[in-house]
C-alpha cells in the first residue's frame, strides 16, 4: 500500500480568498477560507491571516488576535504577521504590548515606514511625545504619507505649539494638495491665529475638492458670519445640513445666522434644537441668553445665561450678560453681585465695566462707577496700543455720555475712539478682517473652532445691544460737546501718563 | 389626466434611452456566470471575424469551474475544469497564417492553452527547489537513521529560521502526535518532498512587435512572489522577476524584446514597477490600502483602492491625483475606443454603479440593477464597442457603444452639490410660542419672581425633608456607620391575608451585626400580626435576610392603611431605620 494521496497544495486559493477580500465581499470570502482550512488541517496561513483581518473589521480584536499570533507561529520569519499582532494589541489598548512586538517587527524589516508610523502612534498614546517625534520621522524619511503627517501635526497640537503644526501640515499639503483632511485642519489652524486670507485659501482649496467637506463649510461658513455674509454661509450650510443633520455646531451657526440677519425667531429655534441636540454645551447657551436678552425675553435668557455659567464658570462676559439680565429684571442686588464677579474674572473686554458703571451711575453710586469708569480706560488704552481692534460705536457714544455725566470727560481718552466710527465708515471693506480677530482668536480647540468662531463671534455686537438696553434709564445725561472739541489735549494726557 | 401620467413616463424613459450613450444589447439576470475581470476575455478565437466572449466561470459558490465559450447571447461550448481559473487571455503564439489566438488559462500551477478551442498544451509551473537540510532529514528518516522526536525538533528548527519554507509534508508531520508519527514516516519516507506553487494573475506582453496582431508572451505572477514570462513557441520560461509580495494585479506595456515595463500590485499594499533590465522592482508605489484594480491608461497608472477612491500614478510612482468613489470597487478595466483614440478606466462600484473616469474627469455613468463583478470592454460578435458585465447575482449584460456617442469631461456631476439646492428644515414656532413671548415681554419681571420664590420654597421644602428623613431614620438605609443595613419589603396575596417579606441586609464588608429587633406599628383595628415585635437573627454581611410574616385584614369596607416597619437596636429607642408598607387592598374579601 504505497500509494499514498499527494499533498494539496497549501496556497491553492489564496489568490481567490484575497479577491474576495479586496471587494469586502466577507461571507464568500469566508466560505472559501473555511474549505481552504479543512483541506490543509489548518496549515494555510494566509487563509488564517485573512479570517483574522475579517475577524477584526468586524470588531473580534480578541480573536483575531489569537489568529495572527497562529499565523506567527506558522511563520516566525514574517514581519507582517508580527505587524498584524502590534496592531491588534494596540486595537485593544495594550499600547505598551503593541511596541514590543513593533520592534520585535522592526528587527526583521528595518525599512518599514508603516512599523515606524504605528510606533509613533503608539507612543502618541503612552504621551512619549519625543520619542513618537522620532518614529514619526523616521516614517517619512522612509516613506512619505499623510497620515504620518497628520500624526505628527496632531502631536504638535497636544503639546500646544501650533506654529509647529502649521509648519508640519504645510508640508504635508505640499507632498498631497488634494488632501482635504489636511487642508481643513491647516485652514483652521491658521483661522486660530487669525491668519484670516491663508485660512480661507485653504477651507476654499479644500471645499474645491470635496464640495461636501463638512468640517471646511463649518470653518469658512463661521469665516462668512464673521464679515456679515449670512447668506452666503447659510447656503452653505444647507450642504451640511444633509449630510450631518444632527450636528450641534451646525445648527448654533446658522441660528447665530438668522441672529445676524435680525430673524430672532429662527435664530431661537435652530438655537434651541443646537441645545437640544448638546445640551452641555455652553456656547450654544451663551447664544440663546444673548438672543434672548435681544428679543427682551429677560426671564428666559436668565435661565440659559445661568446654565451656560453652571457649565463655564470662568468666563466674565457671561456674568455680564447676567447682571444685565437681571438688571432689567430689577433685582439690582444680584444684579452688582454678577457684574463684580464679572469684574474679577474679566481682564480685556471695557464693556463689562462700561455696563457696570451705567448700573452703578443709575443706582446713584457715582464713585463706584467712576472707579469702573477708569477700569474701562485702561483697558481700552491697552487693547489700543496691543491691536488694531475697532470700538462698537454704540459703545464708545455710551461711554462718552456717562464721562461726561460722570464729568470726567475733559480729561479723557475717548480721542481716538471718537475717531474710531468714522474710520470704520471710512475703510469698511479693507478693514473686514481685523474686525474681530481677539474673540476668533481665543479659540481653543480646532474641534471647537467651528462652533466657537460662530459663537465668539457676537459677544462685541451682541454686547452692543446690551448697552443699548442700559440706555433708556441713561437718558437723562446730557451729551457734553466739549468731549470731542479736545482730542488734541486729551491725547496729550495720554502721553504724560 | 390619468392616463396621461404613465405615457408621461414612457416618454421619459425613451428621452432617457435617447440621452444614454449606450444601447441594451442583452440582459440576462440569471446567466449564472461567477467570475472576474481576470477571467473575462474578447476574442476571434475561430478567425472568421466574429468575436467570441471566454469566460472562466468559477461556478455559483466557486465550486463549478467551467470554461465557457459565448457567442452573442448564447453559450457556444461548456467544458468543465479541474480547478478554478485565476486568468484567462487570449494571445497570439505564432507567426503562421490563419492568425487565429489562443486561449490560456490559468488555473492552479498549470496553464491550459487551447487552439482552435481544442486542449493544446499544458505548461506547470516548475517545481520549487526544496530546502536541502529538510531533504537530508528526510533521507536520513528514509534510511531508518534518525527517531522521529529529533526528526520533528530539527524540522521545527528549519522551521524557525530557514530563508527556504518547509514542504506540505513536513508541516504536516510537524502537527502528528507522538503516535501518529511512525505510520506518517513510514507511508511518506519514500517521497521526494516536494513544493509547488501556484499562479495568481497572468497577462500578456507583445514578443517584439508592437502591432495589433504581433505575437504576445504570457506573464504569470505566482504565490512565491515572482513574475515569469513565457516564450509563446516553446513555452519556456524567458525571465524570471522576484517581487517583494505577492502579485494581485499586472500590468505590461512595450515588448519583451525591446523594452517593456511591468507594473504589479501585490497583497502587501504596494505596486512595485519593473523595467527590462530589472530583477528586483525599480519603483515601488506604497498605498495606505489594498488594491482592488489596476489600469494602465496611456502612461498614468490607475490604482482603485478599498479606501473608495481611484488614484492615478506616473510610471515612475508619482501620484498625480486622487477622485473619491461613492461606494466601494469591486472591479475596474480598460475602456479603449479606437475610432475615437480614447482611453479610460471603467469602474464597477458596490452600488450598482459603473463609472467611466478620464483621468480625473468622469464621462459616463452606467446604472446596473446589481452590483457589477466583472468588466470587459472590446469588439464582441461584429460590433465594435461592445461592453461586457456580470453581475454579482450571476447576470450577464452586453451594452453597445452608439456609434454616435462622444465622452465629454463633465458628463457627470458639476457644480456645486444638489444638497446646496435643498431648503434648511429650521423648525417652526407656533402662535402660542408667540404669544408666550410677548407675555414674557410684558410681565418678565414678574415671572421671573414667582419662579424664584417657587424655587427657594421647592429647596426648602426639600432640605426640610430630607432633614426629616435623616433625623427619624425613616430612610430604608441606614445612616449609622456601626450598623450599615438595607431594608426592603414585599407584600403577596390578595387577601384578606397577606405576606409580608421584609428584606433585611448587612451592607457592611466585614463586621456582622447582632441584637436587632423589627418591630411593626399598625392600626390594630384594620390589620392583625401574628408577632408585631421580633428578634432578627444574626446578620451575617452581604447576604439577604428575608423575613416572613403574616398580614390578616380585618376589615370589610375595601380601606387599606399604612403598616410601619422599624428596625430597633435592643436597648435604644430611637429606630435604625424604618419603612412604609402601603398596604394593598384586601380584594379576597370583596370577592367572598
Amino acid at each position: 500500500m504505497c500509494n499514498t494521496p499527494e499533498f494539496p497544495i497549501l496556497e491553492k486559493q489564496n489568490w481567490l480568498i484575497h479577491l474576495h477580500y479586496i471587494r469586502k465581499d466577507y461571507e464568500a470570502c469566508k466560505a472559501v477560507i473555511k474549505e481552504q482550512l479543512q483541506e490543509t488541517q489548518g496549515l494555510c496561513e494566509y487563509a488564517i491571516y485573512v479570517q483574522a483581518l475579517i475577524f477584526r473589521l468586524e470588531g473580534n480584536i480578541q480573536e483575531s488576535l489569537e489568529l495572527f499570533q497562529t499565523c506567527a507561529i506558522l511563520s516566525p520569519q514574517c514581519a507582517d504577521n508580527l505587524k498584524q499582532v502590534a496592531r491588534s494589541l494596540f486595537l485593544l489598548g495594550k499600547h505598551k504590548a503593541a511596541i514590543e512586538v513593533y520592534n520585535e517587527a522592526a528587527k526583521l524589516n528595518q525599512k518599514d515606514w508603516e512599523i515606524c508610523h504605528n510606533l509613533g502612534v503608539c507612543y502618541i498614546y503612552l504621551k512619549q511625545f519625543n520619542k513618537a517625534q522620532d518614529q514619526l520621522h523616521n516614517a517619512l524619511h522612509l516613506n512619505r504619507h499623510d497620515l504620518t503627517y497628520i500624526m505628527l501635526g496632531k502631536i504638535h497640537l497636544l503639546e500646544g505649539n501650533l506654529d509647529k503644526a502649521i509648519e508640519i501640515y504645510k508640508k504635508a499639503v505640499e507632498f498631497s494638495p488634494e488632501n482635504t483632511e489636511l487642508l481643513t485642519t491647516l485652514g483652521l489652524l491658521y483661522l486660530q491665529l487669525g491668519i484670516y486670507q491663508k485660512a480661507f485659501e485653504h477651507l476654499g482649496n479644500a471645499l474645491t475638492y470635496d464640495p461636501t467637506n463638512y468640517k471646511a463649510i463649518l470653518a469658512a461658513g463661521s469665516m462668512m458670519q464673521t464679515h456679515g455674509d449670512f447668506d452666503v454661509a447659510l447656503t452653505k450650510y444647507r450642504v451640511v445640513a444633509s449630510a450631518v443633520p444632527e450636528s450641534p455646531p451646525l445648527w448654533n451657526n446658522i441660528g447665530m445666522c438668522f441672529f445676524g440677519k435680525k430673524k430672532y425667531v429662527a435664530a431661537i429655534s435652530c438655537l434651541k434644537r443646537a441645545n437640544y441636540l448638546a445640551p452641555f454645551d455652553w456656547k450654544i447657551l451663551y447664544n440663546l441668553g444673548l438672543v434672548h436678552l435681544t428679543m427682551q425675553q429677560y426671564a428666559s435668557a436668565f435661565h440659559f445665561l445661568s446654565a451656560a455659567i453652571n457649565f463655564q464658570p470662568k468666563m466674565g462676559e457671561l456674568y455680564m450678560l447676567l447682571a444685565v439680565a437681571l438688571t432689567n429684571l430689577e433685582d439690582t442686588e444680584n444684579a452688582k453681585r454678577a457684574y463684580a464677579e464679572a469684574v474679577r474674572l474679566d481682564k480685556c473686554n471695557p464693556l463689562v465695566n462700561l455696563n457696570y458703571a451705567v448700573l452703578l451711575y443709575n443706582q446713584g453710586e457715582k464713585r463706584g462707577a467712576l472707579a469702573q469708569y477708569q477700569e474701562m480706560e485702561k483697558k481700552v488704552n491697552l487693547l489700543k496700543d496691543s491691536s488694531s481692534l475697532e470700538f462698537d460705536s454704540e459703545m464708545v457714544e455710551m461711554a462718552q455720555k456717562l464721562g461726561a455725566a460722570l464729568q470726567v470727560g475733559e480729561a479723557l481718552v475717548w480721542t481716538k475712539p471718537v475717531k474710531d466710527p468714522k474710520s470704520k465708515h471710512r475703510s469698511t471693506s479693507a478693514s473686514k478682517a481685523a474686525n474681530f480677530p481677539q474673540p476668533l482668536g481665543s479659540n481653543q480647540a480646532l474641534g471647537q473652532a467651528m462652533s466657537s468662531a460662530a459663537a465668539y463671534r457676537k459677544p462685541p455686537s451682541g454686547a452692543g445691544g446690551t448697552s443699548q438696553l442700559t440706555k433708556p434709564p441713561s437718558l437723562p445725561l446730557e451729551p457734553e460737546p466739549t468731549v470731542e472739541a479736545h482730542p488734541t489735549e486729551a491725547s496729550a494726557q495720554i502721553r504724560e501718563k | 389626466m390619468a392616463a396621461a401620467s404613465p405615457s408621461d413616463s414612457d416618454g421619459s424613459r425613451a428621452e432617457r434611452e435617447a440621452s444614454s450613450k449606450w444601447l441594451d444589447a442583452h440582459y440576462d439576470p440569471v446567466a449564472n456566470i461567477h467570475t472576474f475581470s481576470a477571467c473575462l476575455a474578447l476574442a476571434d478565437l475561430h478567425g472568421d471575424g466574429e468575436y467570441k466572449l471566454v469566460v472562466g466561470d468559477l461556478g455559483p459558490g466557486g465550486r463549478q469551474p467551467h470554461l465557457k465559450v459565448l457567442k452573442g447571447p448564447t453559450v457556444l461550448t461548456e467544458s468543465p475544469l479541474p480547478a478554478l481559473p485565476a486568468a484567462a487571455v487570449t494571445f497570439l503564439m505564432e507567426q503562421h497564417e490563419p492568425r487565429t489566438p489562443a486561449l490560456a488559462l490559468a488555473s492552479g500551477p498549470c496553464v491550459y492553452v487551447y487552439k482552435n478551442l481544442r486542449p493544446y498544451f499544458k505548461f506547470t509551473l516548475p517545481q520549487l527547489p526544496p530546502n536541502s537540510l529538510e531533504q537530508d532529514l528526510w533521507n536520513q528518516a528514509k534510511q531508518d537513521q534518525i527517531d522521529h522526536l529529533t526528526l520533528k525538533e530539527m524540522l521545527e528548527g528549519i522551521r524557525e529560521k530557514a530563508e527556504v519554507p518547509l514542504s506540505v509534508q513536513s508541516l504536516r508531520f510537524l502537527q502528528l502526535e507522538l503516535s501518529e508519527m511512525e505510520a506518517f514516516v513510514n507511508q511518506h519516507k519514500s517521497k521526494s518532498i516536494k513544493r509547488q506553487t501556484v499562479i495568481t494573475t497572468m497577462t500578456t506582453l507583445k514578443k517584439n512587435l508592437a502591432d495589433e496582431d504581433a505575437m504576445s508572451c504570457l506573464v504569470l505572477g505566482t504565490e512565491n512572489k515572482e513574475l515569469l514570462v513565457l516564450d509563446p513557441e516553446a513555452f519556456t520560461i524567458l525571465a524570471k522577476m522576484s517581487l517583494p509580495g505577492v502579485p494581485v494585479f499586472l500590468e505590461v506595456s512595450g515588448q519583451f524584446d525591446v523594452e517593456f515595463r511591468l507594473a504589479a500590485a501585490c497583497r502587501n499594499g504596494n505596486i512595485y514597477i519593473l523595467r527590462r533590465d530589472s530583477r528586483r522592482p525599480k519603483y515601488c508605489i506604497e498605498l495606505s490600502a489594498q488594491p482592488v484594480g489596476l489600469v494602465r491608461v496611456h502612461k498614468v497608472l490607475v490604482v482603485g483602492s478599498t479606501e473608495d477612491s481611484l488614484h492615478g500614478f506616473t510610471h515612475k510612482g508619482k501620484r498625480l491625483w486622487t477622485v473619491p468613489m461613492p461606494a466601494a470597487i469591486l472591479t475596474m478595466n480598460l475602456l479603449e475606443q479606437r475610432s475615437r483614440g480614447l482611453q479610460a478606466v471603467m469602474a464597477g462600484l458596490a452600488n450598482g454603479e459603473v463609472r467611466i473616469y478620464h483621468d480625473k474627469a468622469l464621462l459616463n455613468v452606467i446604472r446596473a440593477p446589481d452590483a457589477v463583478t466583472s468588466l470587459c470592454f472590446g469588439r464582441y460578435g461584429r460590433e465594435d464597442n461592445t461592453l461586457v458585465m456580470t453581475t454579482r447575482g450571476g447576470g450577464l449584460m452586453i451594452k453597445i457603444l452608439k456609434r454616435t456617442a462622444v465622452f465629454v469631461e463633465g458628463g457627470g456631476e458639476v457644480g456645486p452639490p444638489p444638497a446646496q439646492a435643498t431648503k434648511l428644515n429650521v423648525p417652526r414656532k407656533t402662535r402660542l410660542y408667540v404669544d408666550q413671548t410677548l407675555r414674557e415681554r410684558e410681565a418678565g419681571t414678574a415671572m421671573h419672581r414667582t419662579f424664584q420664590t417657587d424655587l427657594y420654597l421647592l429647596r426648602l421644602r426639600a432640605a426640610r425633608a430630607y432633614v426629616q428623613a435623616l433625623e427619624s431614620s425613616l430612610s430604608p438605609v441606614s445612616a449609622t456607620a456601626r450598623e450599615p443595613l438595607k431594608l426592603h419589603a414585599v407584600v403577596q396575596g390578595l387577601g384578606p391575608t397577606f405576606k409580608l417579606t421584609l428584606h433585611l441586609q448587612n451592607t457592611s464588608t466585614a463586621r456582622p451585626i447582632l441584637g436587632l429587633l423589627v418591630c411593626f406599628l399598625y392600626n390594630e383595628v384594620l390589620y392583625a400580626l401574628p408577632r408585631a415585635f421580633f428578634k432578627v437573627p444574626l446578620l451575617v454581611p452581604g447576604l439577604d435576610y428575608p423575613l416572613e410574616t403574616f398580614v390578616e385584614s380585618l376589615s370589610d369596607k375595601g380601606i387599606s392603611d399604612i403598616i410601619k416597619v422599624l428596625v430597633l437596636r435592643e436597648g435604644q429607642s430611637a429606630p435604625l431605620l424604618s419603612a412604609h408598607i402601603n398596604m394593598p387592598v384586601s380584594e379576597g374579601l370583596a370577592a367572598a
